[in-house]
């Protein structure tokens, strides 16, 4: 391995501005020198670097103060000489050509910035590598005088600081709050009283750290985890530009919570994102990882330029990929070599170079004015393609209840007519009306042989007619008019209607007409009856023996409800669609039949109608099977056979409608788990590659630019690219985890650290660079970097480190005695308070209330939402369902995510709308906040069954005892007497309120579709769940302390 | 970032605690509202102040405006048919377009095409003392020539509508930067403290919609509470704002009462100054739930005005209703108005179509001036109409593509010279002048920001690691416009 490290790039800087905890520990205060990262830095890079920095463009005057030599060589500094530096003599200076900053620029230097300079320079102005740039080395353990308080390594370096500045450490919260703030931390789940109960009783000196095992082994770990990640990898259900479609990716959700379940290494876990599909026998898992590239917003606007959507596809990767494994903002690259920090244009665009690989399409549709002829035939409910199917665990687990449910109320409802007398009269009838047709139709299906034909509209030159066999053949050139075909139906029973596709001479032997290269063909039909009444008639399911998917706003419709899309190279042999009647008719002498089709791009077809009905719509019709079991005497029947008249009796006479309609429903779910698997986004790489240049100033029309190859950041080290092949994605996947890249291992443990104490280490992690925070702790960050590393990158071992320190089981109180030295908690003499993220405000109230789903994975679902919400969505136009079954009740982080209107409970909880990386969520304490909590839907129907399972609780009786039970399974604690006190009141108040008003008690139990517990007193309930919904709004409710 | 506490607030917060206790339920029947401005908040100064701090205080000029109402023709308006008279346009009807002009130049759905000319469909003519020129689509705007000032000299880097939205709104299109209306209600800060300070509405002519996403009104890297709260047409005007079937007043009330007690208990052990911002959200959430019934309260408005509007049914989602509610919510000290109507995008039946978004606007839009003047409110309201771009001179068969390269808008009100039009274009309208008088985006925001008192270079924010600003490094006053 050869370094990358030369001279020129030894004096680099470093960062930032916040001076809160660095006031009261400066050199000059405690008489130490003066650091250059720590205090010098920050001073440049915020007042000089615009123009005196590593960016050539904007450098005046030819002076560059990054750099020491530069800085030395024009006298900007006189090491030893504060009087003879440049520099100092400008801060001071009063003629304003002169004076630095220069005026305009309103910045000022404070009078202790210029003697910390001064001091500096006096010092020998040395300077430093900047702190996240250098290679990570492991600090020794600093001794600490507490080895009880600091067994865990964070605690030395902690306890350190604290020492240093005589502040005691806080003592540990108590057991309580000590189990709600570790399971909201690692599971994003609060404990139940049991679990909280069973800890406080556990003696044992391992006590804690069982809890911590427990719930690191808990699969709920890897969905807390998500949450972040998902954030900065920017995943969404939609695509984000101007129609926002939607989006199949939400396996690659299943996959970021498995990897953390699985305590998957770090490395491997960056690989598989950048590169899966790269890597040796690319397993579905990795190729589904791989759809990380993919989550890029995507637009198929007509009129959109793909070249220049390609661009921005392109910044947005570099800029997530530095974010999310450099903790560097890469964005101002894209225009200009970086004015802080040793970032060059050419950079940005080298690391974009390594997705030119990536299958992708600018604009993902085929306009005239823009042609994608691989695209062909899109439209707006199209999927955005590479797409792969997965085997998916979650949908594969719904499949298999759902076959089991399928099998046993088939064989209920089955059981249940056997025992009907009167439907086994029916029934034989059934049997010997079928032999009868049977014997004129031995397939099951009476063809209309002659009907009455025409096109409808006004037809130009085409024309339709009928041939021998009932074929019906379209001939000429035509425009917009539809076949229609009416014939006499024989008296009896109509459970199916199929439509054949007949290769004919006419349309070079195929089914469709010549110029058809993909027929979609829409079926409707009604029936007259003999005394004038028209009825239409209803469908409820369809399919064919050869089709291609239809979309509605990217999930594919399985029956041909949209159309029957039949591709010409099917047609060249005989093909049919079945369409299975809702309610199957029983038709009377004299009864018609009108069918039409919605385009002609049939050229030969045929009608048909059968009595047999299957629960799958191609076995319609006589089966072998049925045909057998109709001819044998009823004393020959097997048991099988008796089975599948059953059956048949049961489809198409429609016997049983209550468990029919459940079992259409059941079929229909079977089929949308597609056994077990689900199309992905995934990573396809191509060897078209894109060119990338370096587009100057990001002006993607200028192609006057250097074309580059892939290569990483070139002041970072890297291992030696000596061949001549190109380096791929999977190069840059290794490179990011290598242990000569400084950043990757700080940025996670820094992010990880504010997960577990509420801020970063550097509390800026979307930036460690120059204009970043100098880190609180800098050698912890580097001992926690370096343990990860020698970890074999284990998360869930660096996340057991941080929770089982002294320092993060610590009471939260505030302290006012360290108000003033440390405002905002950076030396951590205390827990930090912290609100829940948005995805664990709802699954808390949910978990609170007994109404949390508890599934592992799976598809978005769809929770409340205000009507009307998606209205300024178009292409294809949105209307939003909330979830029906018990996924109204699933967790947060599987909420639909929509990029252009996020759920307005996640919103106004400071959620991101993921069109962007984040690393750094806002917590923000709004009006919407409470006004959320109050009237959400989600909130009000928690509230109502929570009030519901206190009441329902046989052991406690007394209002005094319930509210105790209410508080502890909210907040761990009974309701303290200056609580309970005025809760009873309310409770009182409200009692005597929806007594008098059973009207408004019963209309608050309709919000939301959860059920009402049976032999509760209406009143009853309304009243508790004014206390219950009190207790989800409290503060104390929402955060974790 | 949680900074700390402040031992005024925590002293505040003891009194407010104990006053509680004190209180328990014998003030059940006093609005929550009153209660604490009454007797909790009534002797301190500071928060007499009404609603968000402003970040710029004092401001850096005296300001012309207070608050801004952006009317925003979504979907990119023709200037050739509304506020940019080519003549030569006309007369080039049907025939090639100068290649010299379009040459290497970007397109959007005309790309790989023939290019031609396509004349205006509709005249023009001199209005108002000022002659200003204005089409015949646009009858009512036309009276109002003496009060605004038309920039025909705008353009934008964007051509597609949902980053046209983006750089309009935010000068950037990098997803997560805040929007011109957060930007000016973190720098002024909000007159009011029952609703939001920065507010939007959307409507829908019959033709020519394209989408508008929320990230149009976020309020990006800064604080969500600066973000514009979308009001929606139809049902609960604000999200959450209404009480849960089967709760009265009266009930949320006594909850919204407790949830506050408890937290006051909660705040004496904690020693936590989320929980006095809490008990202060609550508060004011309390306060919209009751004040927003009585924003979308059109019943006292009189017969005249609806009709001075053309509003049939208030509240009925239409432009000319959210007119008369951006009336409303200015004078109830909303900062930042925006409204959105989607039904400018003419690629297809031009001649059809534009007349009809324009009907739908044109009556509405100089009531809305017409009636903030008669109130005294448009000296110190600025009024900005206008797309995210324009519409090429080119044909696109019977209508016309998206165009950056030039566009109109005009402006009444707030510290704007009445009565003049700025910037040029060439004589076939195609791209601005660069005669000194050419407005860009930026050059826009700055603008808005010098009207309200704000120096664009001196409003910032630090956000991974350096400082940010609506105009990032460009943007200049345009001091010919401003009175």
């Amino acid at each position: 391995m050869i370094s990358r490290w030369t001279p020129r790039y030894e004096c680099r800087w470093l960062a930032a501005g916040i001076m809160l905890i660095l006031l009261p520990t400066t050199a000059m205060m405690r008489g130490e020198s003066v650091k250059f990262n720590r205090e010098i830095l920050p001073i440049l890079s915020a007042n000089c670097f615009q123009c005196h920095g590593p960016d050539p463009k904007n450098r005046k005057g030819k002076l560059r103060l990054d750099v020491r030599e530069e800085a030395l060589a024009k006298k900007a500094f006189v090491p030893g000489k504060p009087e003879e530096s440049e520099l100092l003599k400008r801060l001071d200076s009063t003629d304003p050509e002169e004076h630095m900053p220069p005026p305009d620029t309103h910045k000022v230097l404070g009078q202790s910035q210029k003697n910390i300079l001064k001091q500096w320079i006096s010092e020998g102005a040395k300077y430093e590598l900047h702190w996240s740039y250098t290679p990570v080395v492991r600090p020794p353990l600093p001794q600490a005088k507490e080895p009880k308080w600091a067994a865990n390594p964070v605690d030395r370096f902690i306890l350190q600081r604290l020492e240093s500045l005589a502040i005691r450490p806080s003592p540990s919260a108590n057991r309580a709050t000590l189990l709600r703030r570790l399971s909201l931390d690692l599971t994003g789940l609060p404990p139940t009283p049991a679990e909280v109960a069973a800890f406080e009783k556990d003696k044992s000196s391992r006590a804690y750290e069982k809890q911590v095992d427990r719930l690191l082994s808990s699969l709920h770990f890897g969905e807390r985890m998500a949450v972040p990640w998902l954030d900065a990898v920017r995943f969404a259900d939609t695509v984000g530009y101007h129609g926002d479609q939607n989006q199949n990716v939400f396996p690659y959700r299943d996959y970021v919570i498995d990897s953390f379940n699985q305590n998957k290494p770090f490395n491997q876990f960056t690989i598989e994102q950048i590169a899966g599909d790269l890597l040796p026998n690319a397993t579905p898992e990795q190729k589904t990882a791989s759809g990380f590239n993919r989550l890029n917003m995507m637009t198929r606007e007509g009129g959109a330029q793909p070249k220049e959507y390609l661009a921005k596809y392109a910044a947005d990767r570099v800029r997530t990929v530095s974010t999310v494994w450099l903790g560097s903002t890469m964005a101002c690259c894209e225009c200009h070599d970086h004015k802080y920090d040793p970032f060059l244009t050419r950079d940005f665009y080298s690391m974009a170079a390594f997705f030119d690989d990536v299958q992708q399409w600018g604009v993902y549709n085929d306009y005239a004015y823009t042609p994608n002829p691989d695209l062909k035939g899109f439209d707006n409910d199209y999927p955005f393609p590479p797409e792969l199917m997965v085997p998916n665990a979650y949908i594969a687990r719904r499949d298999s209840l759902l076959h089991e449910k399928w099998a046993k109320t088939l064989l209920d409802s089955l059981s249940r007519l056997e025992k009907d007398k009167q439907t086994m009269d029916s029934f034989e009838q059934w049997k010997e009306q079928s032999k009868h047709f049977l014997e004129r139709f031995p397939d099951g299906w009476e063809v209309a042989l002659h009907p009455s034909v025409k096109l409808s509209g006004s037809p130009t030159n085409a024309s339709l007619s009928v041939l021998d066999r009932g074929q019906l053949l379209v001939e000429g050139t035509g425009g917009a008019e539809k076949p229609e075909i009416q014939f006499e139906l024989s008296p009896g029973r109509i459970s199916a209607i199929r439509l054949e596709a007949l290769p004919h001479p006419s349309h070079n032997a195929s089914g469709l007409r010549t110029n058809v290269s993909i027929g979609k063909i829409g079926l409707s039909a009604v029936i007259k009856h003999q005394h004038g009444e028209e009825i239409k008639i209803e469908f409820h399911d369809s399919h064919a023996t050869a089709r291609m998917p239809v979309y509605a706003n990217g999930q594919e419709i399985f029956d041909l409800s949209g159309n029957w899309k039949l591709p010409a190279s099917a047609a060249r042999n005989p093909q049919h669609a079945v369409y299975l009647l809702k309610d199957p008719i029983h038709a009377e002498p004299g009864d018609l039949m009108r069918i039409t089709l919605s385009s002609q791009d049939l050229g030969c077809f045929r009608i048909s109608t059968t009595p047999f009905a299957a629960s799958d719509a191609l076995k319609s019709g006589a089966t072998a099977e049925l045909a057998v079991a109709l001819a044998r005497p009823s004393r020959l029947q097997s048991t099988s056979d008796r089975q599948c008249l059953l059956e048949s009796y049961f489809f198409s006479e429609a016997a049983d409608v209550s468990s029919l309609a459940e079992l259409r429903q059941i079929k229909r779910s079977i089929r949308e788990c597609r056994n077990g698997t689900s199309p992905t986004l995934v990573t396809v790489s191509t060897n078209k590659l894109l060119v990338t240049r370096v587009l100057p100033r990001g002006n993607w029309q200028d192609e006057s630019g250097e074309v580059l190859l892939p290569a990483t950041p070139t002041f970072l080290p890297s291992e030696k690219h000596t061949g001549t092949n190109r380096i791929t994605r999977l190069d840059l996947g290794r490179w990011l985890v290598s242990p000569e890249n400084p950043l990757t291992a700080r940025a996670f443990v820094n992010r990880l650290w504010k997960q577990t104490f509420g801020n970063g280490l550097s509390n800026q992690p979307e930036e460690l660079g120059a204009q970043g925070e100098p880190p609180s702790h800098p050698e912890l960050i580097d001992w926690l970097a370096a343990e990860l590393i020698d970890s074999r990158w284990n998360v869930k071992h660096m996340v057991k480190l941080l929770v089982m320190s002294s320092t993060y089981q610590q009471d939260s109180r505030g302290r006012l005695e360290l108000q003033e030295i440390d405002p905002a908690n950076r030396l951590l003499a205390r827990q930090n308070p912290r609100r829940l993220d948005a995805e664990f405000v709802r699954d808390n109230a949910l978990v609170i209330a007994g109404l949390l789903d508890p599934e592992i994975g799976g598809p978005s679902a769809f929770p409340y939402q205000p009507s009307g919400y998606y209205a300024n969505i178009q292409f294809p136009d949105r209307d939003y369902f909330a979830s029906k079954n018990e996924n109204q009740y699933r967790r947060g982080l599987y909420a639909h995510r929509q990029r252009t209107f996020l759920q307005p409970m996640l919103a106004n909880f400071d959620a991101p709308a993921r069109e962007e990386c984040t690393v750094d969520r806002a917590v923000s304490n709004t009006p919407q906040q409470a006004l959320t909590l109050l009237n959400d839907p989600s909130f009000v129907e928690a509230a109502r069954v929570f009030a519901e399972r206190i009441l329902s609780s046989q052991e406690t009786k007394t209002d005094q005892k319930r509210l105790d039970q209410a508080f502890r399974i909210a907040l761990m604690r009974p309701a303290k007497a200056g609580e309970a006190e005025s809760m009873l009141k309310l409770l009182d108040t409200q009692r005597r309120y929806y007594s008098e008003n059973r009207g408004e008690a019963d209309k608050l139990r309709t919000v939301g579709f959860h059920s009402t517990s049976p032999g509760l007193d209406a009143a009853e309930v309304a009243a508790w769940t004014g206390l219950t919904r009190v207790i989800l709004n409290l503060h104390e409710t929402i955060t974790r302390y | 970032m949680n900074t700390g506490f402040n031992f005024e607030e925590m002293a505040r917060s003891i009194n407010r605690r104990s006053f509680l206790k004190q209180s328990a339920y014998g003030l059940g029947g006093m609005a929550l509202a009153s209660l604490f401005s009454t007797y909790v908040l009534g002797g301190d100064a500071a928060s007499s102040k009404a609603g968000l701090a402003g970040a710029i205080d004092p401001l850096h000029f005296p300001p012309k405006a207070k608050r801004v109402i952006h009317l925003c023709m979504a979907g990119g308006p023709s200037h050739l048919e509304s506020f940019d008279w080519k003549p030569k346009l006309r007369e080039l009807d049907g025939k090639a377009f100068p290649d010299s002009l379009t040459k290497g130049q970007q397109l959007a759905q005309l790309q790989n095409t023939v290019l031609k000319a396509r004349g205006p469909f509709v005249d023009f003519s001199r209005h108002g003392e000022s002659g200003q020129q204005i089409s015949s689509l646009f009858p009512h705007i036309a009276t109002l020539a003496d009060r605004m000032c038309i920039i025909r000299s705008l353009h934008t880097e964007q051509i597609n509508h949902d980053p046209a939205h983006a750089f309009m709104n935010s000068g950037s299109i990098i997803k997560g930067r805040p929007s011109m209306g957060s930007w000016l209600l973190y720098g002024l800060g909000s007159e009011t403290d029952n609703l939001p300070g920065f507010v939007v509405l959307t409507s829908q002519g019959k033709d020519g919609a394209q989408p508008v996403s929320a990230r149009q009104w976020s309020s990006g890297y800064l604080a969500s509470k600066y973000q514009g709260i979308l009001l929606q047409s139809r049902g609960e005007a604000v999200h959450y704002v209404g009480n849960p079937e089967g709760v009265c007043q009266s009930t949320q009330r006594q909850i919204v009462e407790e949830v506050s007690r408890l937290n006051g208990v909660l705040a004496e052990e904690k020693l936590d100054p989320e929980i006095q911002t809490r008990i202060a959200q609550y508060e004011l959430a309390f306060r919209m739930q009751s004040s927003v019934p009585s924003l979308t309260d059109f019943s006292k408005e009189p017969k005249s005005v609806l009709e001075d509007y053309g509003i049939k049914e208030p509240g009925d989602g239409t432009f000319a209703s959210n007119c008369l509610m951006a009336r409303r919510l200015a004078e109830r000290g909303v900062r930042f108005i925006q409204l959105y109507h989607r039904a400018w995008d003419h690629h297809r039946e031009i001649e059809k179509n534009m007349p009809v978004a324009a009907k739908d606007v044109d009556q509405a839009s100089a009531a809305l001036v017409k009636d903030l003047e008669q109130r005294g409110l448009l000296e110190d309201t600025l009024v900005i109409w206008g797309g995210e771009f324009g519409r090429t001179p080119m044909g696109q068969g019977s209508g016309r593509d998206h165009h950056i390269k030039a566009f109109s808008i005009w402006m009444a009100g707030g510290g704007i010279k009445p009565g003049m039009t700025w910037g040029n274009t060439d004589e076939l309208g195609y791209s601005y002048l660069p005669d000194g008088q050419e407005v860009d985006v930026h050059d826009l925001h700055a603008t808005m920001l010098h009207l309200c008192g704000i120096d664009h270079k001196r409003l910032t924010v630090r956000y991974q690691g350096r400082d940010f600003r609506l105009t990032d490094v460009h943007g200049n006053v345009i001091r010919g416009i401003c009175a």
